[in-house]
């Protein structure tokens, strides 16, 4: 019993972890080279060549650092992005964390990553660190909103905030479908949470880097690493909530759950290449009015629809 | 045993996180000074980087509390909102329009610009 | 100490390069971000190998060692078409841009490889003031505040802000001349408050801006305007490389270098301003800055005067150019957008032309007076500094338009000498430029 309700799923999530943050930095490379970015090379041997770099490479001290929080920022990032990942139901039975209150939970990590973001700016004690900290605070509250709407209308079928739920409520039809504004809106969410692509305010090139300008060597790992996990648990989220997630003709629940997660991966990834960075005032009013009225709309959206069914 | 998984899920990735930034390097010795200056292509501050911020959407957070006032009502909602039917659409209904109107005014007093 | 499995597959990756640019140094990076196994990166922290491309004057020196010793180990350096610093006995110095990419892998194989030892610090090991002394942490000052901890004051520096008069810490700094997302060789003091600049003073100025030597040959002859036209073309699509580069677009800044590589008179441009406008560059993006008064567009002169309203372009006073039809187009608005939109309109109106031009095969007539990319240049009037502009426009904007405004402007004087693409400098140029 022990083995399957904990010893499977922590296996489970943390070769998820493992495998999700390189199968993140094998796809982003095959899609720049799709956009015309010079590469060489196997795409499937970079990011270990990249990995085994950074842990070479020295890893830099600046004057004053608050040196622990420096350091507990990557890690913590990472752990967020397990938690995340521990939510998601990979079959009926098999999910690390099924708590009646999953919803909730994904909440707090989101709130919890910006507050680690800041984190990683502030700590560095160095100017443009600081800058891209205090500007992905304002992403990071802008956000928060539009994605507890959205997850707010899933749980309104399912009756239940708990994520196994959510997916059995999409049996006879998918939320993708039945709440068409959900998935794009939550997809923007994911991008803001990992300041990935247009919506990387953080580590900018206006910034030489952001929040990570004054890192180097294995604390760089760590942070890239934690990034694309975080894309992945994001992911996994996603399908559960919008893509039926273990459901489906065919094949297995677990491997449908990979198809769906691969599949989103692939659009922010795709998204993050070719949008331009948003300007941060224009970010935070774009989210607040034109996103959050559309959240407003796709709550109301999927509350109607619960109740015509 | 949901959370027992949870905390040891939890404390793997933070040990590994902080593992993998500890060890390969624990032995070698602080970089020189000017190696540790920050970063402004060539250039050096006058003063350490932390200060007193002039936190430029702080209006924006307040904002944000009041909504995040509201998502702690809208949990319970959710559940029993297939139960309670109409009426629960009414209720959230009334309560997102007066929020809104709230976005609207702040958007006008120019709260998602920075100050 | 053998080397080790993992140092041999941290050998295999891209060479992360940090480039320096000096005096026409610019040229690399066109070269760089097409070559297959280089990834230009925008910190030292995160290069293994310091590019110095092009002479740098003896003034940025100080800063340039500064920038050296910010690599970590282990890093080396790499001198292109510039003469290594006394100090670095055993760096390397290259001159043919072809051969470039394969210098740094080879640095970045032999660093790894523990063939190549790591660059020795330049700077002495000591903090930027000396901080022993009083207080309870020998931080130098009394209380809890005064003093130069780890070497610096904190930031206590009082001042009323310039959007709300909130007084709050402000952090001066003097950033560049190396700083990537500057004109290479600028460099200013900045002080900002949040990430709003609260004022601007630019130190050194702008490396000169050289101009394809059919400018050049331009102003002693005639010369075919599909040729002059290319040129130009080619001059701002690398500025729009720059520009997108800035927006973290990379995919959109190699759909502009390939067009410049490829550039013919058949060339369109409409590719380019599909992608840019339908990926919302001219929405989205931090373009709202840096409008310009119309004196100060006359300072800047060329597309940014036109994009302010003005609508001077020597072109128009060319017999042959008014054959093809020629006139100036313009935009009102003035800010970064305007220039962008600008530039954009410009690059379809000089293929344009230029297709036209090859078609009739029309020479230039005027060579007393020619309109540059970089504005108008005769014996009279030639394109001069302009960023003392910046003092004037910077301050006020967020730290992501600032930029922006500042990558819009072409902003430095026009070098005595042509571009040299692939010929390096001689000795004698690198000093008189």
């Amino acid at each position: 019993m022990i083995l399957n309700e904990m010893v499977l799923p922590i296996i489970v999530v943390l070769a998820v972890l493992v495998g999700g943050a390189y199968s993140v930095a094998v796809m982003d490379r095959v899609i720049a080279t799709r956009l015309g970015a010079p590469r060489a090379g196997n795409p499937w041997l970079s990011p270990l060549t990249r990995g085994a770099w950074l842990l070479v490479q020295q890893a830099n001290v600046t004057e004053a650092p608050d040196g622990r929080a420096w350091r507990l920022a990557p890690a913590l990032y990472l752990a967020l992005a397990a938690t995340g990942l521990a939510l998601v139901p990979w079959s009926e039975t098999l999910v690390a964390t099924d708590l009646a209150t999953s919803v909730v939970l994904w909440g707090s990590v989101e709130a919890l990553a910006t507050v680690v973001i800041f984190l990683h700016g502030w700590s560095a004690n160095a100017p443009l660190a600081l800058i891209g900290a205090y500007r992905y605070v304002a992403l990071g509250l802008s956000y928060l909103l539009i994605s507890m709407f959205v997850l707010i209308g899933v749980a309104l079928p399912a009756e239940s905030l708990q994520l196994t739920q959510v997916v059995m409520s999409q049996e006879g039809l998918w939320n993708v479908v039945r709440q068409p504004l959900g998935l794009p809106l939550f997809l923007v969410v994911g991008l803001g949470m990992t300041f990935w692509g247009p919506l990387n305010l953080a580590d900018s090139t206006d910034l030489a880097g952001g929040t990570a300008s004054e890192v180097s060597g294995p604390p760089r790992l760590v942070w890239d690493v934690a990034r694309a996990a975080m894309l992945v648990a994001f992911s996994g989220i996603a399908a559960s909530a919008f893509l039926g997630g273990w459901l489906g003709p065919w094949l297995s629940g677990p491997l449908w759950m990979v198809v769906k997660m691969l599949a989103v991966l692939a659009v922010l990834l795709w998204l993050g290449r070719v949008v331009p960075r948003v300007a941060p005032e224009r970010c935070v009013t774009g989210m607040w009015v034109v996103l959050l009225p559309l959240a407003f709309v796709d709550l109301i959206w999927a509350g109607v629809a619960a109740l015509w069914q | 045993m949901e959370l027992l998984t949870l905390f040891i899920i939890l404390l793997f990735a933070l040990g590994a996180g902080w593992l993998v930034q500890w060890l390969p390097q624990r032995h070698s010795s602080m970089p020189t000074y000017p190696q540790r200056a920050p970063f402004l292509g060539g250039g050096s501050p006058d003063t350490h980087a932390w200060n007193r911020y002039h936190v430029r959407y702080y209006p924006m957070t307040l904002l944000l509390i009041a909504f995040e006032m509201e998502m702690m009502f809208m949990y319970p909602w959710a559940v029993v909102y297939v139960e309670e039917g109409l009426k629960a659409v009414m209720e959230m209904g009334m309560f997102l329009a007066i929020l809104s109107v709230g976005i609207v005014y702040a958007w006008r007093e120019g709260v998602f610009k920075w100050q | 100490m053998a080397v080790s499995w993992l140092h041999r597959l941290a050998g295999l990756t891209p060479v992360p390069v940090f480039p320096a640019l000096g005096m026409g140094g610019d040229v690399v990076l066109r070269r760089l971000a097409q070559a297959t196994n280089i990834e230009l990166v925008g910190s030292p922290r995160h290069a293994s190998v310091l590019l110095v491309a092009g002479g740098v004057q003896p003034d940025l020196l100080e800063a340039l060692r500064r920038v050296h010793d910010q690599l970590p180990w282990p890093s080396s350096s790499l001198w292109f078409r510039c003469e290594p610093l006394p100090e670095l006995e055993d760096a390397t110095r290259i001159d043919d841009i072809e051969a470039l990419p394969g210098a740094l892998a080879a640095i970045h194989r032999e660093l790894l490889l523990q063939r190549r030892g790591s660059s020795p610090r330049l700077l002495p090991d000591n903090p930027p003031n000396p901080w022993e002394g009083l207080g309870d942490d020998g931080h130098g000052g009394e209380g809890m505040m005064g003093g130069v901890p780890y070497g610096r004051p904190m930031a206590m520096n009082m001042h009323d802000d310039i959007r709300d008069g909130l007084t709050l810490d402000s952090l001066t700094f003097r950033i560049g001349p190396f700083f990537p997302a500057f004109p290479p060789g600028m460099s200013a003091e900045v002080t900002v408050q949040g990430d709003l600049v609260q004022s601007w003073t630019t130190q050194s100025l702008p490396h000169l801006v050289a101009l394809d030597p059919v400018f050049h040959d331009a102003r002693q002859r005639s010369v075919p305007i599909a040729r002059l036209e290319l040129a130009r073309v080619r001059y701002h699509l690398h500025r729009l490389f720059h520009g997108l580069r800035l927006a973290g677009w990379e995919s959109a800044a190699l759909h502009v270098l390939h067009l410049a590589m490829r550039l013919t008179s058949d060339s369109r441009a409409d590719a380019l301003r599909r992608r840019l406008e339908r990926y919302g560059f001219f929405y989205l993006a931090a373009l709202d800055g840096g409008v310009l008064e119309v004196e100060q567009a006359r300072r800047v002169g060329g597309p940014a005067s036109r994009a302010a309203g003005l609508d001077d372009d020597l072109r128009s006073e060319d017999a042959n150019y008014q054959r093809l039809g020629f006139s100036p187009v313009f935009h009102n608005a003035g800010d970064t957008r305007a220039r962008w939109q600008q530039i954009l309109a410009e690059i379809e109106q000089s293929l344009q032309l230029a297709k036209q031009a090859a078609r009739e095969d029309l020479h230039t007539q005027n060579s007393v007076a020619i309109e540059t990319p970089r504005g108008p240049w005769s014996d009279e009037r030639c394109p001069t500094d302009a960023s003392r502009l910046l003092d004037e426009i910077i301050p006020g904007l967020e730290w992501d338009s600032a930029l922006a405004t500042i990558a819009s402007l072409d902003i430095a004087a026009l070098s005595d000498w042509p571009l040299v693409e692939d010929k390096p400098l001689t000795r004698s140029e690198e000093r008189s430029s």
